[in-house]
């Protein structure tokens, strides 16, 4: 597809300007909701590179964004760090977490992987009230007012483009098609001399960066936060809900899914703002059994379009 | 925080541990069920046990129906939403990739829980109908988890009879070994399919009338019975019905002996770490052999 | 000095008992048969060699190391290589990216070879095409090539002449050939009797999960307990 190569790649410049110059223009609301929408790119890009790609579904992956958001967070208000070092601190944080989950629980088969990862939703509900009584935890933690929400744009923006951009690589490298070997036939890639595990556990750490990052940057954006709202089975939810509804297992169906699904979000759906959830719900059993592989993937098969879409 | 162990704490977590194994059994069962029968990993099946609660509770605060006398009407009701479930949406992913049935069945759990948050709001509702303990001993015998108990080792006796006497029974069970003989025998198995989802169901909204008189209804209580239900299933060896008996038994157990040195929301956390430390001490080839 | 030994294995599924103290030895440089009746537990006893299943008792010893258990992706990096009696393509790879997968060192070298067996296999052309698009026939073929791509010095193979045509079976078995001329060792589980008889130099007989068997050729053929597992009681 070289042919399309050249204007694709001059309308992705000219979007990217566009994005660049955008606070210079946009009111605060505008500019709030742009920093959602990266950071939905960056969750879902993120989820997609462990989900997408691995086939084993991660039902907990709000595990991290939360963990970040709190190392973030502890490290600016006790420590004095500056927030884009600890927003790095938050990814590394979520890695070490999910290296922790992940060894033990990426030996086990797909489908005993997902329910594992369902779990770490209960656990993670039990451990936050649980702290709630101990350290008076429901009040939240508060970090000192600044007005950064612009260099948060940017740094989120530039998280999000991250992800994207990583999900490429791995996408046009032997180690992402290792990695779909394990979706496709996970026993064949062993008897080929893949190290499933291995394999698994790298792209299960990738996928918690991001999302560890994006909780310390939403943390210092927000300038409070509590355990409601940073471990909801809604951020899980949603993460899923836009990386099947734009494509699992694509380079762009994730932005796709959280652009769409976001606008959607904000036009219709905050209106009615209990049915949401369950519009969401329904989408992904429509996904499912209408279009599993998604917007894109749909694309993808019935135009014969490259892996890199 | 060491605890002295006297013999009643001992005796307590026994009995504590069997009435709360009886009712993880009977749901767990449901849950085994639907695995066995068509490979389909049921992540519905907390929301299903959770709307029997409902059913309990309306049909007590507004016609002040006796909660244990809903129990047959909590199943029969939900068995009919598993009907519906099943026929419509979950036979189109039986022979998918696991995957799709996950997600699937994760998309209607969604579905379900926000449904009961729309109609009946997050507000915690309970059912006083009885309450209390018996002394016995030293040993406290809480009613309602007794009562419970008892009708829950009913519910999952009559299971285990019908599935092994009636020719339904038979049926599902031998659709479970092998689909393809099954189909061979002459059993038509898109109707044992059905049926089987509709007596999970059931079986699960049974569990939950009944634990509608011992703890609080809300929208989201259901999450994580459907978490431990697999926890009994790991436990008592999945695709093995008595398993399922075996497994929540061990699991009340665990749970309450682990209530003496944590709190009761900790112990959700041992669950779980249990779960993890079973699927990696149990040796899973990746072939797996058919139990997985 | 034997490249594979394997002593005394046994694996039972529940009840049943499908491989049962089986033994045997395998020099480099030769063709190995494995027959018996269906059921006989062939493909049980390749999936304890490749390490896909954990054998109840016994051991498997390659090149010196024992590698019983071992995870089959280590097993497999040691050298040993298999197909499958039902295939296992990558589907949504293409037939390039299936060859490619399994391989480490530069890309550039790496795909080469990969078109150059692909060629060998007359599949040159399709090297883009999903591999689950292809036909059977082409299918088994990638399935084939993939193994060689990793260079592997023991080669189980499973049925390898199932619904592969005759000129094709020809261009195979010369290759079978050729890679015991390099040094490789292959075994092969066969149901196709031509093929057993005039390629190996050693055929095992498993019937039940025994040995009951083993020779060239000829004796197999002639051997009373093997015309009895195939035709009798």
């Amino acid at each position: 597809m070289t042919g399309a190569r050249g204007p694709l790649l001059a309308a992705l410049a000219v979007v990217v300007a566009a994005l660049a110059v955008y606070p210079a223009f946009g009111t605060g609301y505008g500019v709030r909701s742009m920093l959602q929408i990266f950071m939905w790119i960056a969750l879902a890009g993120s989820w997609n590179l462990i989900s997408g790609l691995t086939g084993y579904v991660s039902f907990g992956h709000v595990a991290f964004f939360g963990i970040g958001a709190y190392a973030g967070a502890i490290l600016v208000t006790s420590a004095g760090w500056s927030w884009p070092v600890a927003a790095l601190a938050g990814g590394l944080a979520a890695v070490l977490l999910a290296l922790l989950i992940g060894y033990p629980c990426l030996r086990l088969k797909g489908p005993y992987f997902a329910i594992a990862m369902l779990g770490l939703n209960e656990v993670l509900r039990a451990l936050v009230s649980y702290f709630e009584g101990l350290t008076g935890g429901g009040n939240g933690l508060s970090l000192p007012t600044l007005d950064a929400t612009r260099s948060i744009y940017y740094v989120m923006g530039l998280l999000a483009a991250a992800v994207t951009a990583a999900t490429w690589l791995i996408v046009t490298s032997r180690f992402g098609l290792r990695l779909m070997t394990i979706r496709e036939d996970e026993i064949a890639a062993e008897a080929m001399g893949i190290d499933t595990f291995q394999h698994k556990l790298a792209a299960f750490l990738l996928s918690a960066l991001g999302p560890g990052i994006a909780g310390a940057l939403t943390a210092r954006d927000q300038g409070y936060i509590e355990p409601i709202s940073v471990f909801p089975l809604a951020v899980t939810v949603t993460m899923i809900v836009m990386v099947l509804f734009g494509g699992k297992g694509t380079v762009w169906g994730p932005v796709v899914g959280a652009v769409v699904l976001f606008v959607a979000q904000e036009l219709v759906w905050a209106h009615y703002p209990y049915v949401h959830p369950l519009l969401f719900g329904a989408i992904i059993i429509g996904v499912v059994l209408l279009m599993p592989r998604g917007v894109l993937g749909l694309l993808q098969l019935k135009y014969r379009l490259p892996r890199t879409i | 925080m060491t605890v002295p162990l006297t013999p009643e704490m001992v005796g307590q977590v026994l009995i504590s541990g069997v009435l709360s194994g009886a009712l993880y059994a009977m749901v767990a069962l449901g849950l085994a069920l639907i695995y066995g029968v068509m490979r389909v990993i049921n992540i519905a099946h907390g929301p299903l046990l959770m709307l029997g609660a409902y059913v309990t509770y309306f049909l007590y605060s507004r016609a002040g129906l006796n909660p244990f006398l809903s129990v047959p009407v909590a199943m029969a009701a939900l068995f009919v939403v598993g009907l519906v479930l099943q026929r419509t949406l979950v036979f189109r992913v039986v022979d998918a990739p696991e995957l799709s049935s996950l997600l699937l069945t994760f998309g209607i759990s969604i579905a379900l829980v926000n449904l009961a948050q729309n109609a009946f709001t997050s507000d915690l509702r309970s059912v006083e109908y009885i309450t209390g303990s018996w002394l016995i001993g030293g040993l406290a015998l809480s009613k309602p988890r007794f009562i419970a108990f008892l009708f829950a080792t009913a519910v999952t006796g009559l299971a285990f009879l019908f599935l092994k006497k009636t020719r339904l029974g038979k049926a599902i069970r031998a659709t479970s070994q092998s689909r393809e003989v099954a189909l061979v025998c002459g059993i038509d198995v898109r109707r044992i399919h059905l049926l089987t989802f509709g007596i999970a169901s059931a079986l699960a909204a049974g569990g939950g009338a009944l634990l509608a008189v011992i703890v609080a209804i809300q929208p989201e209580m259901g999450g994580v019975w459907t978490f431990k239900s697999f926890l009994v299933i790991v436990l008592g060896g999945a695709g093995n019905y008595p398993g399922a008996l075996l497994g929540g038994l061990l699991l009340g157990l665990v749970e309450q002996l682990a209530s003496l040195f944590l709190t009761t929301q900790l112990s959700e956390v041992v669950a779980y770490v249990l779960l993890v430390v079973v699927l990696l001490i149990r040796p899973t080839g990746l072939l797996g052999g058919r139990q997985t | 000095m034997p490249i594979l030994t394997v002593e005394g294995l046994r694996k039972s599924f529940g009840g049943v008992t499908a491989v049962h103290g089986v033994s045997l030895a395998l020099e480099g440089g030769r063709i190995y048969g494995l027959i018996g009746p269906n059921g006989s537990g062939k493909t049980t006893l390749f999936n304890c060699i490749t390490g896909l299943e954990r054998c109840d008792a016994g051991r498997v010893v390659f090149k010196h190391e024992r590698i019983d258990h071992l995870r089959p992706s280590a097993i497999a990096r040691r050298g040993i290589g298999r197909t499958f009696q039902v295939i296992r393509v990558f589907p949504e790879l293409t037939a390039l990216e299936n060859l490619l997968v399994v391989t480490r060192g530069p890309r550039a070298a790496a795909e080469r070879r990969g078109r150059e067996l692909l060629a060998f296999v007359k599949l040159e052309g399709l090297a883009g095409e999903y591999a689950g698009n292809l036909s059977y026939g082409q299918q088994k073929l990638v399935e084939f090539v993939r193994v060689l791509m990793t260079d592997p010095l023991l080669i189980l193979l499973d049925e390898p002449a199932a619904g592969v045509n005759r000129t094709l079976l020809n261009d195979l078995l010369g290759a079978f050939g050729r890679l015991r001329d390099e040094g490789r060792t292959i075994l092969l589980v066969e149901h196709d009797m031509k093929v057993v008889m005039g390629l190996c130099e050693t055929v095992f007989v498993l019937d039940h999960g025994e040995m009951i068997a083993q020779g060239p050729p000829g004796l197999i053929q002639a051997d009373e307990r093997v015309i009895e597992a195939y035709f009798g009681a």
